[in-house]
């Protein structure tokens, strides 16, 4: 009983520091939580759980965070179905939380929550959604069809690019 | 509304014929001009804003184009704000709105290639005459014979904002202060009136435009940014041309 929350824990260290939060205890080896982590980085929503475990099938009444084993033979990890959380870890940007799921004994789900703050927004969320930088081009205008550019008035349009091109195309 | 427009349609149909849609966009266009000018005190806007028209006299457009601020209002966290200036100015949706319609004429009567420039801010159809998508270059803020993006485009809208042609005419509605920091935002997408509405925007924004812009190519609206000090950043999605 014991070791399946020590084993349970673990896991969410170890998922924790994947999204780049050191936390104090050592993690062991959770190869498990890796995958729902690039989940997480690839803005992909992962599976939510729910507040209180319900083993796969039927039993209902569970506790919160404390999911009573089923009355099957104990899954071979040695862990407990249910929905556990792991302490929220705080780092000088907020608080990260991460809860996992175990069915069957084995992890169907894991998600974590971080801070969406201005400050940390350009740290944890999803690489994806960023701009990229890159060096500022300047290329000649040639085989253009059109060009797009902040032109107000009649004037400045006679001055820019699309101008000429309108001229030559006329 | 003060600003150029520039057509061009693929020839698919004898010459008068071509001339017939390009007088019907530019009909459209100046009619819309009389009814959303700020300057006429006869249009729909004036006269809404002088209180001579109520809400239950306005046109359909005209409620459009209310409904239509009022959600960029929302969408840009206040960014977009068709009363930064005061009264009701609702020409930075208009303009886009306006040439989504033109287009949408063009291609109900037949025209399935074809560009509309306005202003620098685009919406096109289809291939150009040869065969291939529409290639957009990108104004370079600091050399105006230069583009500093090539886009290859064959349906969607290019808006590009920037504090390079009139100084600080762009506003940060919360402060009230001329907007800093970004020198040139283009917004790529399917609808111009959005794609402007949202690069103006960011424009207003500074550099928080950035991690803003980024979370709209979610919903298909890509963008390339340039910053005062001369940093581009661009979306992975950017249909920059090869």
């Amino acid at each position: 009983m014991r070791r399946s929350t020590a084993a349970a824990v673990g896991t969410l260290t170890g998922a924790a520091l994947i999204v780049g939060v050191r936390l104090s205890v050592e993690p062991p080896a959770a190869p498990v939580a890796a995958p729902p982590a690039v989940d997480l980085a690839g803005g992909t929503p992962t599976p939510k759980p729910k507040p209180t475990g319900s083993a796969a099938g039927s039993s209902a009444g569970n506790k919160s965070g404390k999911a009573t084993a089923s009355k099957s033979a104990a899954p071979k990890s040695g862990l407990k179905d249910g929905v556990y959380k792991g302490d929220g870890a705080r780092n000088p940007y907020g608080t990260v939380q991460v809860s996992i799921r175990i069915e069957g004994g084995e992890i169907t789900a894991a998600e974590a929550t971080y801070p969406t703050t201005a400050d940390s927004g350009t740290i944890n969320p999803p690489a994806i959604a960023a701009l990229k930088q890159e060096t500022l081009g300047a290329k000649s205008a040639k085989d253009l069809n059109a060009v797009s550019g902040a032109t107000y008035t009649s004037k400045s349009y006679a001055e820019s690019l699309q101008a000429a091109l309108d001229a030559a195309k006329a | 509304m003060g600003t150029t427009v520039s057509i061009e349609l693929t020839p698919d149909r004898p010459d008068h014929e071509l001339r017939a849609l390009i007088a019907d966009v530019c009909g459209w266009l100046h009619e819309v001009d009389a009814r959303f000018s700020t300057y006429k005190p006869d249009s729909e806007v004036c006269r809404f804003r002088d209180g001579a028209l109520t809400l239950a006299d306005l046109s359909a457009d005209m409620r459009h184009v209310l409904d239509a601020c009022a959600d960029l209002w929302r969408d840009t966290d206040g960014y977009f704000d068709a009363y930064a200036t005061g009264p009701l100015d609702p020409s930075g949706y208009v303009k886009g709105w306006s040439v989504e319609v033109a287009s949408a004429r063009l291609l109900a009567a037949g025209s399935t290639s074809h560009y509309i420039n306005a202003g620098g801010d685009i919406r096109m159809r289809g291939h150009h005459p040869d065969g291939g998508p529409w290639r957009v270059g990108i104004r370079h803020p600091w050399e105006p014979d230069k583009v500093s993006w090539v886009l290859a485009l064959t349906d969607g809208a290019v808006a590009t904002s920037g504090t390079y042609e009139r100084g600080d005419h762009v506003h940060n509605p919360r402060t009230g202060k001329p907007a800093q920091g970004l020198r040139s935002v283009t917004v790529v997408g399917p609808d111009l009136s959005i794609a402007d509405a949202y690069a103006t925007a960011a424009l207003a924004m500074g550099e928080a435009g950035i991690t803003w812009l980024a979370k709209r190519a979610a919903d298909g609206y890509d963008s390339a940014v340039i910053t005062d000090d001369g940093r581009a950043f661009s979306s992975a999605g950017l249909p920059a041309a090869v």
